[in-house]
């Protein structure tokens, strides 16, 4: 569950939904991809792009066969849904990661490291 | 720990199309989305991509077969249920309150 170093990525990321889903790292959630394909396994990442990478999966492809993969990743254009596992608390969850974040930005303290957002002196 | 959290301000007028989502939320709604496929299911969350958080959602999955010997268009389509689901929001099309059939 760790925020990525880019600050790029830390902007997109509060700002949509996909914290949620890098809130959810360590779950077994069932991705539904795009063609139609089917990949159940934990979450080991998912970055502020939606490319999710899962580990010990069940892939079930278009036809409905099953194969077994130790490491999966699907870019985000091609996720359609993901299933949010019963016992998250979406809301709890969501606050964690923003906090998360805030934490990180804020890093450094007054007058210390470098700042996320400058403020100008005039 | 010191650092403040931004709260963000949420107006209650409606200004953009996206506001109109915002009424809906915690209601039941019907999506339209990409390839034949439409969910209805409780509005939890959404953003400005439309990515959406569904709770109890029904999804419906249409098909057209074309009869061989007839060549008749028979649609067909398939459900499934759904306790939650995050919906990613390039495949949404339209966002409406559930449609009422007769």
């Amino acid at each position: 569950m760790e925020v990525t170093h880019s600050i790029r990525e830390r902007t997109i990321t509060e700002n949509s939904l996909v914290v949620l889903l890098q809130g959810i790292h360590g779950h077994v959630t069932t991705v539904d991809l795009r063609d139609e394909s089917v990949a159940k396994g934990r979450i080991v990442n998912v970055d502020a792009f939606m490319n999710i990478r899962l580990a010990e999966v069940l892939y079930t492809d278009r036809q409905g066969r099953a194969t077994h993969l130790a490491d999966f990743f699907v870019t985000g254009r091609n996720v359609r849904y993901v299933h949010i596992p019963d016992e998250v608390n979406i809301i709890k969850t969501i606050e964690s990661q923003l906090q998360k974040i805030h934490r990180v930005r804020n890093f450094g303290g007054e007058g210390q490291g470098r700042k996320e957002f400058l403020k100008y002196k005039k | 720990m010191a650092d403040e959290v931004e709260q963000q301000q949420t107006s209650n007028t409606v200004e953009e199309p996206l506001d109109l989502i915002r009424l809906s939320l915690d209601e039941r709604i019907y999506v339209k989305m990409r390839n034949d496929r439409e969910l209805r299911g409780r509005l939890h969350a959404y953003d400005q991509h439309l990515n959406m958080i569904l709770g109890d959602v029904e999804e419906t999955v249409t098909t057209v077969e074309i009869d061989e010997e007839t060549y008749e268009e028979i649609y067909k389509s398939t459900k499934r249920n759904i306790p939650m689901l995050f919906v990613r929001g390039d495949g949404v099309v339209l966002v409406a309150p559930p449609l009422r059939v007769g």
